[in-house]
């Protein structure tokens, strides 16, 4: 009978079975996580305002619902972009990769739509995204940052800063910040160039001369992927007027699969070419008439 | 024994405000539940779904589950060891201090002011309140076991001896930051080695908040309530070593598949599998204990729940680590399915057995008769249908969900886009909401139910408050 | 073999050899009664 009488000798026993799995699995790994052999020169800190939004974003809980972390399974990595590396969250203090995506992933986030995407998103996002369930962020607009404060929080965290991009903060709301913030995620290494899908072999409209009965059943595509930028009735908002004369199918197609990232149209490959021939039909053919053909 | 003695006030308060803060984790999960349906209900900044989820969870965990173990500890040491607690004006202050934490935490959580941190919200000024109020009540229990009249320890004691460490360790080490200003606070690990360390904490809160001292109080409520003893005193030894050395290793299956190194891991998916071992070593230690008493599970209501709370923790042990496969998890991680799984630890196992003990010292600190054993059965089939309809509705909408993220169409690509598998999900949510109600009606029946005991309740010597 | 890969198995054995011996010691003959009695006292305090 030792440490069963003993509370004193049962404490340092059971504190030292606690220890062997804990020195283990979480503090040897410091000597290899973070360190030059994972890390990635292109990864940069945050900017001042780009940190800002992130404070934002742990001050409204964003990531209960998102998460911030790509997997490397095949759904994944075409449903939000190439999978997450070690070397590209070194600055991230505190971690945010949360543990659920009631909402998508937003590790990849980063330029895949226009900043006027997201302030008309942050604004009301289920009406600007019909059936989304994500609380509107139209309060953001009406708090400012304060400069100073930052400085402090770049200072504490060592991040480079200029006095030019301190000064800049003056009259930038929150919701400036969160979006640079978002405009951020993932963006540090080039991996948009490095998975750009392929279109294999030559484009054939599997779809050429459908009727419009069949396109109104396409309709909740188009709705749901395109009229947030494009306007209900192709009138165009964030993005062009949709004259769907104007363009070849096999051009509309690739526009739609691969996007035109430099000005702001994501690439829509992730729907598999099925649906964005749909798309391309319902775009081109929808609004001409029955008598298209 | 001089009964007298012992401190059943201390114990009282925190049954009474543990309650009261359990109450507020169902309300507000009742609440988040109904905004995943309408986000319209996000009615102003501060009652966003992003804010109220870490009140939920916090109020749970640290309201509910630790305060009702502070009350229960505080009780079984006394007995256990035979003499009063080591310190009374130590108690009284931790029960002030703790309210006033979970104010704290309540108020700043709403403000905003949060760490990110799953189940470490809190800003490092609440972090520092919560560290005092641990080594002030790790002081009273640990001094009091030392200066105990009963020679020999039961495993109860020794749960709760580890509870106070590992609540330490865990605590104090992903509680580290550097602080900016009273309200906000940088962690000091970044990226990878920071999910690593939330982690580790993560799963080993599980451990030491929601597993350790529930077992503590299970292995003491079962046989108190039965009349009879453990089947095994010796395997819940071995059981509580092995549960304490195995569990540590566990906290990377919640980081399958992400840029933490593979070997930890593999290291994590493998004690996941192993512990099953030791945790069904207390689940066949509790229904080998029932030999010759299972017609207890109709006659005595406390029997019930203590019952059915260790039959959840083995299904939630044996569900557990299934998902910490990584195959199972690269499916399942992410989706609904996972607060199935929480809610069935939370609901089922941690909060049955704490019903069971509370009713079983009610009688006892307040020497009544407990006002309606009707009204308990009614209590326990309400919380048991909210809950086993939430866990359900949960893991279906999880299973549907996760299917459909990852379907492919036969030319490799994506068949559903985000939007059509959330669409999905609606009724499923409703219909959890709707269990929140359930087990809300039976948590409200169980507070009328002590309330009437203890105001109508009939007076009865405490030698025949025992229930059986 | 590595070295790292001996420290390795090293450890894994030496934590079985742990265990064996809390096995062993609290299922030993001499000690049950002992071992037991916890379980029965508990129930005597009412």
């Amino acid at each position: 009978m030792i440490w069963e009488k003993n509370p004193v000798l049962l404490l340092v026993l059971a504190t030292c079975a606690i220890l062997v799995g804990t020195i283990i699995t979480m503090v040897l790994p410091f000597a290899w996580v973070n360190t030059e052999a994972d890390s990635i020169a292109s990864v940069k800190p945050y900017t001042p305002l780009e940190l800002e939004g992130r404070d934002v974003y742990i001050r409204e809980g964003c990531n209960n619902c998102h998460t911030q972390t790509v997997r490397p399974l095949v759904a994944d990595v075409l449903r939000y972009g190439d999978y997450s590396k070690s070397g590209e969250f070194v600055y991230d203090r505190p971690f945010l990769w949360g543990s659920r995506r009631t909402g998508p992933d937003l590790a990849r986030l980063g330029g895949k739509y226009p900043d006027e995407w997201h302030y008309k998103h942050m604004q009301d996002p289920a009406g600007f995204v019909p059936g989304s369930n994500m609380p509107a962020y139209a309060f953001l607009s009406g708090k400012t940052v304060d400069p100073e404060y930052t400085r402090k929080k770049m200072a504490a965290l060592n991040f480079p800063y200029t006095e030019d991009q301190i000064t800049g903060l003056a009259g930038k709301t929150e919701m400036d910040a969160i979006i640079a913030y978002m405009q951020k995620l993932g963006s540090d290494i080039p991996w948009r160039e490095a998975v750009a899908a392929e279109i294999v072999g030559e484009l054939v409209n599997p779809y050429a001369g459908v009727d419009h009965a069949t396109m109104e059943a396409w309709e909740h595509l188009y709705k749901e992927n395109c009229a947030a930028c494009h306007g209900e009735h192709f009138e165009g908002g964030i993005g062009p007027e949709l004259d769907g004369a104007s363009l070849e199918e096999n051009d509309l197609f690739e526009i739609i699969y691969n996007g035109v990232p430099e000005n702001g149209m994501p690439p829509y490959s992730s729907l598999g070419a099925d649906k964005v021939w749909k798309i391309v039909n319902f775009v081109k053919y929808y609004n001409i008439g029955e008598d298209h053909q | 024994m001089e009964k007298a003695e012992y401190n059943y006030d201390i114990v009282r308060s925190f049954v009474n405000w543990s309650i009261l803060w359990g109450l507020v984790a169902v309300l507000v999960g009742v609440l988040i539940a109904f905004q995943l349906v309408n986000p319209d209900l996000n009615f102003a900044p501060f009652l966003t779904y992003g804010r109220l989820r870490p009140l939920h969870t916090n109020a749970g965990i640290f309201g509910w589950g630790i305060g009702t173990f502070f009350a229960l500890f505080y009780y079984m040491v006394q007995r256990l060891c035979r003499r009063p607690l080591w310190s009374d004006g130590l108690a009284k202050f931790q029960l002030w201090f703790f309210n006033a934490t979970i104010i704290a935490a309540a108020v700043t959580l709403l403000l905003g002011y949060n760490s990110s941190k799953e189940y470490h919200e809190l800003e490092w000024p609440v972090d520092i309140m919560v560290v005092i109020l641990w080594v002030i009540f790790s002081v009273n229990i640990t001094m009091t076991i030392v200066k105990r009249k009963e020679e020999p320890m039961y495993i109860s004691l020794w749960y709760m001896l580890a509870t106070l460490v590992g609540v330490a360790v865990l605590y104090l080490v992903n509680a580290a930051a550097v602080p900016v200003s009273l309200f906000k606070s940088y962690s000091a690990f970044a990226g990878t080695n920071d999910a690593n360390v939330q982690w580790w904490f993560g799963h080993n809160a599980v451990a030491m908040v929601l597993t350790t001292p529930p077992l503590a109080v299970f292995y003491y409520f079962l046989p108190k309530s039965t009349g009879v003893p453990i089947y095994s005193h010796r395997l819940s030894i071995i059981a509580f070593w092995s549960l304490i050395f195995m569990y540590l290793w566990t906290g990377a299956h919640h980081l399958l598949w992400t840029p933490v190194p593979d070997w930890i891991q593999t290291l994590a998916m493998a004690f996941s599998v192993m512990l099953i071992a030791p945790s069904w070593g207390s689940v066949f230690n509790g229904y080998l204990s029932m030999k010759g008493q299972w017609h207890q599970m109709r006659d005595n209501y406390l029997v019930k729940f203590l019952i059915l709370g260790i039959t959840f923790y083995g299904l939630q042990t044996l569900q557990g680590p299934s998902q910490a496969v990584r195959s199972f998890s690269a499916f399942i991680h992410y989706s609904e399915w996972v607060p199935g799984h929480v809610h069935m630890g939370a609901m089922g196992w941690v909060s049955l057995v704490l019903f069971a003990a509370i009713y079983y010292l009610v009688p006892k600190i307040y020497d009544r008769k407990l006002y309606s054993i009707g009204l308990a059965n009614l209590h326990f089939w309400l919380v048991l249908i909210g809950q086993l309809i939430n866990s359900l509705s949960m893991w279906v909408a999880g299973l549907q969900q996760a299917s459909m993220w990852h379907s492919l169409n036969p030319d490799g690509s994506l068949t559903y886009t985000f939007m059509e598998t959330l669409a999905e999900i609606y009724p499923y949510w409703f219909v959890r909401a709707l269990s929140g109600i359930i087990y809300l009606a039976g948590v409200v029946v169980f507070i009328y139910n002590l309330y009437m005991t203890v105001r109508r309740g009939k007076e009865v010597p405490v030698a025949a408050a025992q229930t059986t | 073999m590595k070295s790292a890969s001996i420290l390795y198995l090293g450890v894994t054995f030496g934590l079985f050899a742990v265990f064996a011996v809390i096995v062993f010691r609290t299922y030993s003959r001499k000690r049950k009664e002992k071992l037991e009695e916890p379980k029965q006292r508990m129930l005597e305090d009412d």
